[in-house]
C-alpha cells in the first residue's frame, strides 16, 4: 500500500508541475528560514554549555541600592574569592578573572598585539577548555608562566610545539609558555588569546585587599550536590561581615545557565536579556514555517476537486478514511522531505550571509546522527503540519457525490482558505511595519546631532613609548600639518570609562545622587574634537598652566548643579580640587538611542591617559596623511604596532545591533511576503482556472476586461485589506513595546499604517493581477466551448 | 442476497425537499442478473448507491445476505463493500495516475492481500478480460471500451457476491457496448449476482429481470425469458 502511495504521491507532483514548484520552493524558503534560525537559537541557548562542570559553575553578583533603585552587577573585589574559600564549606573553589587586556607580545623580532586574560591558577579546574600542549592542572601556578591559545601560539612562533619557549610581554618582561590551549568556541563569554597567573596582577597594579575596589570577575565552583538556596542565604549577608559601614550590599551567585540569555536585571529582578531575541526570532521560524505550510494548505484544498473523484474511486473500492488520511499526509511528508532537502542546500548556500549578517560562526556538523535525527522530525513535523488539514478535507468527500461530479464548491464566506490567506498576510503586515518602524528608528538616532565633529577625528590608544614620547608625537604630527589639533584623553570618545555620583560642588543638596560621566583630556580637546562651547574656553596649558586643574562642564552638567554662572566655580572629585573654565553643548559620548548624561572634563593634573586623539588636516588625503602618522608612531613607539581607529567608525559601530534587527527584519518580511505571494498566486492561478465559464459568459454579454479583471483581484484584495486591519494593531503594539526600550525614539504616526497597507496591497494586486489580466484577455469562444 | 423494503430516502436543502425513494421495496436473489429503468431522476442512482452501501438510506430495511445493514456506521459499510461488492460505472472512474495494473490490484490492496499474490489475481483476470497487454498504460491511453473492460476487471478482482453496474455501456459506441454487457452476462453465469441501472432497453434485455421506476417507487418488474 505504501510504494502504491509514493508512486501516486510522484506522479501527482510531475502531473501538476506548477503547483508542485510553488510548494516545494515556498515549503523549502520557509524550511530553510526556519533551519536558520534554529542554528542560531541552538547556538544561542548553547552558551558555555559544555564545561563539565556546569551544573556546579556560578558567578559573584552584587545587588545594592542606589537612588530607590535596586542594581545588580557582577564585578568584584579581589578579596572576596578568598573569603568565600574560607568562610562558605560549600565552595569548592573560586576563579578570578580580570577584564581583557590587550598586550604586545614579542618572540624575536615578530610583535603582535593580542588579548587576554590574567586569571587564577584554578581556573581550569572550574572551566573545561581543550588542552593541546602542557598540564592545565599546572600551567598557572607558575608566576612566569602563560598558557597560549593555539592561533597565538601560530602566529608566534608558527607551531604549537612551544612548551618551555619564552615570550616577551609588553617589551617588559618575559613569560614561559606553560600549556597551550585550542582556540576557545565561540559560544562562550570567555574571549581570549592568552591567559596571565594571577601574579601578573601583584605586578601590575597590586592586588589589594579593598573591598571598595570591584574591578575583577569571581566565578565560583560549588561542591557537588550543594544546598543552593543556603549557599545564596549566606552571600546575602557575606560582604557586610568584612564591610560593615555598607549594611545594604548584598551579593549573590548566578548559575553558569543564565549568563548568557538571562543576566539583565531591573530593579533587582532578573529582567530578561538575550532571551528576548531567542524567543522572537523563535516566534518568527514558527510562522515562517506555517506560512510556508499554509501555502501547501491552500493550494492542496484548492485542487481538492481533481482530486475529489480519486478520493470517491478509493473509497469505493473499499479505502477507510484513515487509509486515506495516511495517504494524504504521506504525499505531504514527500513534498516536505523533497522541501528539506532543497532547504539544506539553501541553507549550506546562504549560511556564510546569514554569519557575516548576525556576526556568528553557525556551521552545521553533518557528521552528527542527532543533527539528522532532527532534521528527519523536522520534515515529518513540517509535513503533518502542512498535510493533516487537507487530509482530513480530502478524506471527507462522499464518494456518491464526487463521483457523480456534483462536487461542492465551498462558497462560504468564511472559508477555511481564506482565513489561512489572511493569517499569511497578517503576518506579512506585521514584519512590513516593523521593518520601516525599526528603519526609521534607526535613522532618527542616526540623524542625531552628535554634538562634536566626528569628520577625520582618528584616535591611538596609549602603549609602549607614547607615554614618554607623546609631546614629541604630538609636535611632529601638528608641524608635518598632518593634524591640525592633538589631544590625550582618558578614553576615547565613543566610550565612557568613569562615572561617579562623589562629586561636590558649592550647594549641593547632601541627597543629590547625580551621575556624571568622568571624562579627562590635557587640552585642545574643543578644538580636536569640534565641540561647541557655550561659556569659557577651551583647556589651554600654554596660555594658563592652571588649566591642568581646570574643568570642562557639560550644560547638562550646568544644570544638574544648577550653576548660573559656572565659569571659575570649584568642583570636587574626591580630594581633587578642579575649577570650570568652560561649558560645552552636550555630546553622545554613549549610545545614541539615550539622553546624554552630566559630563564632567577634568585638566591633566591628577589624571592618566589612555587615548591619543588627532584630527586630520585638511591639507593631502586622508589616506596619505594616515600613512605619514605611521611613520610618526612608528619613530617613537618602535615595538607596538600602529593601530588607529576612525571616531566616526567607532560611533558607526554604535548603531551595529539596531543595523543588525534593521536587516534580519527586512530579511524576514522579505521572505514571508515572497512565500505568501508565491501562494498567493498559485491560487491566483487556480481561481482563475475554475471561473473560466464564468469569465467566458460575462465576457459575452460585453464585459471589458478591465471588469474582469478588477472583479477577480477584487476577492484578493478584500482579504489583504482584512490583513491589514489584524495586522496593524498588533504591529503597533509590538513595535510600541520595542521603542520603549529606547528613550530616545521616534514616532509611529498614522502614515506608517497607509504606507504599510499601501506595500501590501501593491505587492497582492501585482501577484494576482498577471493572472486577472490574462484570465480576461481569454478568448471567451475557448472558454465555453470546453464545457 | 438482497431484500429491501419500505426504504426511503429523502433528500433536503433549503427550501426544497425531494423524495428520492419512497418505500421501495423488492428482492434480489442469489445469481440474478437485475435490470432498474426509468427516467432520469427517479431514484435509480440512489437506489444503487443504497445498495453499494455507499449511501445509508433514512428508513427502511435493508438485508444483504441475510444482515441487516441499513444503519451501518460508514467503517462497517467500508468493511462489508469492499470484500462483496464490485462497482462499474458510466464514466469507467478510473484513477489517472494509475496503470491499468496498478487500477485493478486497488480493490486487492485495501483488502490486505499480499503483493506476490496480488500480482497473480490481477494478471488472471487482465487475461480474462483481455487487456493484458495494455497493463502498464494508463488510463489515458485506452479506448473507452478498454477503459470499461480495466473498470470491470477492476470490479471483478476481488471475486465480489454482487456488481452493481451504472450505465456500463453510456459512454461506449454499440460494438463495445456489446463486449461490456457480454462480460457481465459471463460473470453472472458464473455466480456473481448483477445488479445494472441503465437507460437502454437493448442492454436490459441481458438481463433476468427489469425493475422500471418512477418518482421513487418500482411502478412494474418485466420478468425476461
Amino acid at each position: 500500500m505504501f510504494i502504491n502511495y509514493i508512486k501516486i504521491a510522484f506522479r501527482n507532483l510531475l502531473k501538476n508541475k506548477g503547483f508542485s514548484v510553488i510548494n516545494i520552493t515556498g515549503l523549502a524558503i520557509g524550511m530553510a528560514s526556519a533551519i536558520l534560525i534554529l542554528l542560531w537559537i541552538n547556538h544561542e541557548t548553547s552558551y558555555d554549555q559544555f564545561h563539565e562542570k556546569k551544573d556546579r559553575i556560578y558567578e559573584a553578583w552584587h545587588r545594592a541600592e542606589f537612588s530607590g533603585e535596586l542594581q545588580c552587577w557582577n564585578t568584584t573585589p579581589k578579596v572576596l574569592a578568598g573569603a568565600m574559600q574560607k568562610d562558605l564549606p560549600e565552595v569548592e573553589t573560586t576563579a578570578r578573572v580580570n577584564w581583557r587586556n590587550m598586550k604586545l607580545f614579542t618572540v624575536g623580532d615578530k610583535s603582535l598585539m593580542s588579548g587576554g586574560n590574567i586569571v587564577d591558577s584554578t581556573f581550569f579546574r572550574v572551566f573545561s577548555f581543550q588542552p593541546l600542549k602542557g598540564n592545565l592542572e599546572t600551567a598557572l601556578m607558575n608566576n612566569d608562566g602563560i598558557v597560549l591559545t593555539r592561533s597565538l601560539a601560530l602566529s608566534l612562533f608558527g607551531t604549537e610545539d612551544v612548551l618551555g619557549k619564552i615570550v616577551k610581554i609588553d617589551q617588559e618582561e618575559n613569560a614561559i609558555v606553560t600549556a597551550v590551549v585550542e582556540d576557545p568556541p565561540k559560544n562562550t563569554r570567555f574571549n581570549f588569546e592568552y591567559l596571565l597567573p594571577w601574579s601578573n596582577m601583584r605586578k601590575m597594579q597590586g592586588d589589594e585587599s579593598n573591598w571598595q575596589n570591584n574591578s575583577i570577575r569571581t566565578y565560583v565552583l560549588l561542591r557537588p550536590n550543594t544546598n543552593l538556596a543556603g549557599v545564596q542565604e549566606k552571600m546575602k549577608t557575606f560582604r557586610v561581615k568584612y564591610v560593615p559601614d555598607e549594611p545594604k550590599w548584598q551579593m549573590f551567585i548566578y548559575p553558569i545557565s543564565k549568563w548568557r540569555l538571562y543576566s539583565n536585571f531591573e530593579n533587582g529582578k532578573e529582567s530578561g536579556g538575550n532571551i528576548l531575541y531567542v524567543r522572537i526570532f523563535a516566534v518568527t521560524a514558527a510562522f515562517i514555517l506555517l506560512i510556508a505550510c499554509i501555502n501547501f494548505m491552500n493550494l492542496s484544498t484548492a485542487r481538492s476537486e481533481k482530486r475529489a473523484r480519486e478520493v470517491g474511486i478509493r473509497k469505493v473500492v473499499g479505502a477507510m478514511k484513515s487509509s486515506l488520511v495516511a495517504q494524504f499526509i504521506g504525499e505531504s511528508i514527500l513534498v516536505a522531505g523533497i522541501a528539506g532537502l532543497l532547504a539544506l542546500l539553501i541553507v549550506i548556500l546562504s549560511l556564510p550571509a546569514f554569519n557575516q549578517l548576525t556576526s556568528k560562526e553557525l556551521m552545521i556538523d553533518f557528521a552528527d546522527p542527532t543533527f539528522w535525527g532532527l532534521f528527519i522530525a523536522f520534515i515529518l513535523i513540517t509535513g503533518i503540519l502542512a498535510g493533516s488539514y487537507p487530509a482530513f478535507f480530502l478524506s471527507s468527500f462522499k464518494p456518491t457525490r464526487v463521483l457523480k461530479g456534483a462536487f461542492n464548491k465551498s462558497n462560504a464566506t468564511v472559508s477555511p482558505r481564506k482565513v489561512l490567506v489572511v493569517t499569511q498576510f497578517s503576518f506579512a503586515i506585521i514584519l512590513i511595519m516593523c521593518t520601516i518602524v525599526v528603519r526609521k528608528q534607526l535613522l532618527h538616532a542616526q540623524n542625531r546631532n552628535a554634538g562634536y565633529d566626528k569628520d577625520k577625528l582618528v584616535y591611538h590608544m596609549m602603549n609602549g613609548d607614547l607615554y614618554k614620547n607623546y609631546t614629541l608625537v604630538k609636535n611632529e604630527l601638528l608641524e608635518s600639518g598632518i593634524a591640525s589639533s592633538v589631544t590625550k584623553t582618558s578614553a576615547p570618545l565613543t566610550q565612557a570609562w568613569r562615572d561617579t555620583w562623589g562629586i561636590q560642588w558649592a550647594g549641593k543638596d547632601p541627597n543629590d545622587k547625580t551621575d556624571f560621566d568622568i571624562f579627562s583630556s590635557d587640552e585642545n580637546l574643543a578644538k580636536t574634537a569640534g565641540l561647541q562651547l557655550v561659556h569659557g574656553r577651551d583647556f589651554d596649558l600654554a596660555k594658563y598652566p592652571t588649566d591642568s586643574m581646570g574643568m570642562l562642564i557639560n550644560e547638562s552638567a550646568m544644570k544638574a548643579m544648577n550653576l548660573k554662572d559656572p565659569i571659575g566655580k570649584e568642583i570636587f572629585d574626591g580630594d581633587e580640587k578642579f575649577h570650570v573654565v568652560g561649558v560645552f553643548r552636550d555630546f553622545i559620548i554613549q549610545s545614541p538611542f539615550y539622553p546624554t548624561k552630566p559630563m564632567l572634563i577634568e585638566g591633566a593634573g591628577p589624571n592618566w591617559f589612555n587615548t591619543i586623539h588627532f584630527k586630520l588636516s585638511n591639507s593631502g588625503t586622508v589616506a596619505d596623511n594616515v600613512r605619514k602618522a605611521e611613520s610618526i608612531f612608528k619613530k617613537y613607539n618602535p615595538s607596538y604596532p600602529f593601530e588607529f581607529k576612525f571616531i566616526d567608525a567607532e560611533y558607526d559601530a554604535k548603531f551595529a545591533g539596531e543595523k543588525r534587527v534593521a536587516t534580519l527584519s527586512w530579511l524576514f518580511s522579505f521572505l514571508t511576503i515572497f512565500i505568501s505571494c508565491l501562494g498567493l498566486f498559485g491560487l491566483a492561478t487556480y481561481m482563475t482556472a475554475t471561473r473560466t465559464k464564468e469569465i467566458g459568459v460575462r465576457k459575452v454579454l460585453g464585459a471589458s476586461v478591465t471588469s474582469i479583471s478588477g472583479m477577480l483581484s477584487k476577492d484578493f484584495l478584500k482579504l489583504v485589506l482584512i490583513s491589514v486591519f489584524i495586522g496593524c494593531p498588533i504591529a503597533w503594539w509590538a513595535m510600541n513595546n520595542w521603542l520603549d526600550n529606547y528613550p530616545y525614539r521616534t514616532g509611529i504616526e498614522w502614515w506608517l499604517f497607509l504606507l504599510t497597507a499601501g506595500i501590501a496591497m501593491l505587492i497582492a494586486l501585482a501577484t494576482v493581477s498577471y493572472q486577472a489580466i490574462r484570465a480576461a484577455l481569454s478568448n471567451p469562444v475557448k472558454s465555453l466551448r470546453s464545457e | 442476497m438482497i431484500k429491501i423494503s419500505n426504504l426511503e430516502k429523502i433528500y433536503r436543502t433549503e427550501d426544497v425537499e425531494t423524495v428520492a425513494l419512497n418505500k421501495l421495496s423488492f428482492e434480489v436473489k442469489d445469481g440474478e442478473f437485475v435490470a432498474v429503468m426509468g427516467p432520469s431522476g427517479c431514484g435509480k442512482s440512489t437506489l444503487l448507491n443504497i445498495l453499494g452501501l455507499l449511501d445509508d438510506p433514512d428508513s427502511g430495511s435493508f438485508l444483504f445476505n441475510g444482515i441487516e445493514v441499513a444503519g451501518f456506521n460508514e467503517r462497517k459499510r467500508a468493511d462489508l463493500r469492499k470484500r462483496n461488492i464490485g462497482f462499474v460505472f458510466q464514466s469507467f472512474n478510473l484513477i489517472d495516475e494509475l496503470t491499468v495494473f496498478e487500477n485493478v490490484e486497488l480493490p486487492l490492496i485495501y483488502t490486505g492481500v499480499k503483493a506476490a499474490e496480488r500480482k497473480k489475481i490481477v494478471e488472471d483476470v487482465l487475461d480474462k478480460m483481455v487487456i493484458m497487454h495494455r497493463r502498464n498504460h494508463y488510463p489515458q491511453q485506452l479506448s473507452g471500451g478498454q477503459q470499461q473492460r480495466v473498470a470491470v476487471a477492476r470490479a471483478v478482482v476481488n471475486n465480489p457476491k454482487l456488481i452493481l453496474a451504472d450505465e456500463p455501456t453510456g459512454n461506449l459506441d454499440s460494438s463495445n457496448g456489446n463486449e461490456v454487457m457480454q462480460l457481465l452476462t459471463d460473470l453472472n453465469e458464473q455466480g456473481t449476482t448483477i445488479v445494472m441501472v441503465t437507460h437502454s432497453e437493448h442492454d436490459a434485455r441481458y438481463s433476468h429481470r427489469i425493475i422500471r421506476m418512477l418518482d421513487g417507487q418500482t411502478v412494474m418488474q418485466d420478468l425476461m425469458v
